[in-house]
């Protein structure tokens, strides 16, 4: 019994950094159809932004959040208006080997200002546990999955009930309306898509003291993040958070009751996505177009 | 008789050319390392001693003019053989040092095989090396091999662990599968019992179910077989988890200051093998060039005052190969590369990182050297050797999580 409650803790705390990792990408998708193959090098940056924080300026990781964020959102923007705007209509190829390319300048620029040193944040609760009788809860992992939860229930709460919440949900519904009703067109895809750059430098800052800050951490959380905004249904922030959650149960499950399980669970997480795009193409709650 | 003293003089001023012409002309070296990609970190620290051994050369060696020509192998195969082709068919390079990380330098192989110069590799603990090249008299292999920690690691276990079952954590790269069969022969050689082997993917985020199947067999020993970035998940990971595991042994990660830093207090009671540890070992200085290669504390030093951190053993290995090239070449006393390669292969000299005299190991690799390791642990934020016992200034003690 104490076997099967420990899966189910480490599965829920990673679907909550999942949930973390993708919550970006899928609002960078769902409002301004843009697959954002830099999100992984976003989250590198802002785990960067969190290190040098810690390390120069002793701040705490989570105090970061809010620097790091506001950041994101400027810098995003401004990528957004110099490189992605000239080919949003174009073929979604062009933005694909776009953003790629943006990653691939910001880990080499992040090499070069920074090495390749592995780094990491280490606050007091970065190592710290709960222990229930057998039971272990990683406190970093807890705080991560709580952060994911705030971020989600605040998006929610933003998409909802703001003006540039609604805003964002009527270029996601039809585009060439929401301009003809007085929507800056540009400017909210700029804002969002900053938004979405925001959501990753906050996961960075979040997994700064969880894995390995390094250049290169970005690629295997865009890989992990694409599959789970493709499994929940790209541009659906519920299907994101849904699939988030799938593959993590799926990979922590396989990991404990499959023999050499760990080596199988990434495979298993695909043959989800697989399956699950065969019998819904659009992902678990996709639709053509939908938040 | 004018013909003779034309002939003479002929001759005369034609060596005097060649001398000078060999006098101007510098052994040139290519240099394949990772000054970018995933492996960067050994490249970047590789050129650093390299670049502080050619300075170093220009004050204290004068008149053995050795040049490094750098190639960025980019941390892929494909940019490896690409500079292999380039140093060998269109620059002409007779000698090759790097790359430095395991599955770089096993893609260097068949590039190399098309012209075979002389080729140093200060790293790759793979044993694809030795069985593919191992027996060349042109390849050279400053490093020790996994199955040599592995001999290191179960001679420590069995000195010091009573209870001998051990749990493998490994990833599922190169790395890992190379480091498995190894560690298990050894281990088992030495009586321990392997109750559980964990495969994680590399680059992975949580190896937590790995480590609850390993609290449910109940080791008494945890050997990770994993690099860097995986061995810092993990050892967060062990230490949050509570694994309440007693003997905690890595492999080379351990030693660098990178992996210390990021675990920050999960570093406590790992345990891991180095060739050199700085501030721990203290190589004499060499009686015949005593400023290119002094004692290892007072190469530290200079390092110290020079980059303001201190040195990485890719740094001091580096070092040491760049001096005992030009030492080689000044020993043959020319350029020419079967006269340079057995004045290398001839040389028994101390370095700063170690005595370096090419030996042949158990595996067929007939050049082999700075393969002498020292098993530490890290107690108290600091690393205390534990093993061999002629240089252990400490014991392996338990792990309290």
């Amino acid at each position: 019994m104490a076997y099967f409650t420990q899966l189910l803790i480490d599965a829920l705390l990673l679907g909550g950094i999942y949930t973390l990792m993708a919550i970006g990408l899928s609002l960078s998708y769902g409002v301004a159809r843009v697959i954002n193959f830099a999100h992984g090098e976003a989250v590198m940056l802002g785990a960067y932004g969190a290190f040098w924080g810690f390390r120069l300026l002793g701040l705490d990781p989570l105090m970061a959040i809010p620097a790091v964020a506001m950041l994101g959102i400027v810098v995003g923007a401004i990528v957004f208006r110099l490189t992605i705007l000239p080919i949003l209509d174009s073929q979604q190829e062009n933005q694909i080997l776009l953003t790629f390319g943006i990653g691939l300048v910001l880990q080499s620029l992040a090499v070069m200002a920074w090495s390749a040193d592995e780094r990491a944040t280490n606050p007091d609760y970065a190592l710290s546990s709960f222990e229930l009788g057998d039971l272990v809860v990683p406190g970093a992992r807890l705080i991560g999955c709580a952060v994911a939860g705030v971020l989600v229930a605040i998006l929610f709460v933003w998409l909802k009930f703001t003006e540039l919440g609604r805003a964002s949900r009527a270029l996601a519904d039809n585009r060439e309306a929401a301009g003809l009703m007085g929507i800056n067109v540009p400017a909210m895809f700029a804002f969002v898509f900053g938004l979405g750059v925001a959501l990753g430098d906050t996961t960075g800052a979040i997994v700064s003291f969880i894995l390995p800050v390094t250049p290169f951490m970005g690629f295997s959380i865009l890989i992990k993040s694409f599959a789970i905004v493709v499994l929940g249904g790209l541009g659906s922030i519920v299907g994101t958070v849904i699939g988030a959650f799938v593959v993590a149960f799926a990979e922590t499950a396989v990991a404990y009751y499959v023999p050499d399980g760990n080596g199988w669970a990434e495979a298993v997480a695909f043959a989800i996505l697989f399956v699950v795009l065969v019998v819904r193409p659009n992902g678990i709650l996709g639709t053509q177009a939908t938040l | 008789m004018r013909a003779f003293i034309a002939r003479t003089l002929a001759v005369a001023l034609g060596i005097g050319a060649a001398g000078v012409a060999g006098a101007a002309e510098p052994l040139k070296v290519g240099a394949a390392l990772e000054l970018s990609g995933r492996f960067v970190a050994f490249g970047s620290h590789c050129k650093r001693g390299i670049d502080m051994a050619s300075e170093a050369l220009k004050r204290d060696l004068p008149g053995t003019p050795i040049e490094f020509i750098f190639h960025d192998v980019e941390s892929n195969a494909a940019s490896t053989v690409s500079a292999f082709t380039q140093m060998t068919s269109e620059e002409k390079l007779d000698f090759i040092i790097g790359p430095i990380a395991s599955p770089i330098a096993a893609s260097a192989i068949p590039a190399w095989r098309q012209a075979r110069p002389i080729w140093i590799v200060p790293g790759a603990s793979t044993v694809t090396l030795e069985k593919e090249i191992g027996s060349d008299l042109n390849f050279f292999h400053p490093f020790p091999y996994a199955y040599q920690y592995h001999v290191e690691i179960a001679g420590m276990l069995k000195q010091y662990v009573n209870t001998k079952t051990v749990s493998i954590i490994y990833t599922d790269d190169d790395y890992g599968r190379t480091h498995l069969p190894l560690a298990e022969k050894y281990l088992r050689d030495a009586g321990f019992t392997i109750v559980s082997e964990e495969i994680v993917r590399a680059n992975s985020a949580d190896m937590n179910s790995a480590l609850t199947k390993i609290a449910f067999a109940k080791p008494e020993v945890l050997l990770a077989l994993m690099q860097t970035t995986d061995s810092i998940t993990l050892a967060k990971q062990v230490y949050t988890r509570r694994l309440k595991v007693p003997y905690l042994i890595g492999t080379f990660a351990t030693q660098l200051k990178e992996w210390q830093d990021a675990v920050g207090l999960a570093q406590e009671g790992w345990t891991g093998l180095a060739s050199y540890l700085p501030n721990l070992v203290n190589f004499p200085a060499n009686p015949d060039y005593p400023k290119l290669l002094p004692t290892t504390s007072d190469w530290e030093a200079t390092f110290r005052a020079k980059y303001s951190q201190e040195p990485n053993y890719d740094d001091a290995m580096c070092y040491a190969l760049a001096a005992a090239m030009a030492i080689a070449t000044k020993n043959a006393g020319s350029n020419d590369r079967e006269y340079v390669a057995k004045a290398l292969r001839e040389l028994d000299i101390n370095t700063v990182y170690g005595h370096l005299k090419w030996t042949a190991t158990e595996g067929g690799t007939k050049q082999n050297a700075f393969d002498q390791m020292i098993i530490f642990q890290r107690q108290g934020g600091k690393s205390v050797t534990i093993y061999p016992p002629e240089a252990a200034n400490g014991k392996l003690q338990a792990v309290q999580h």
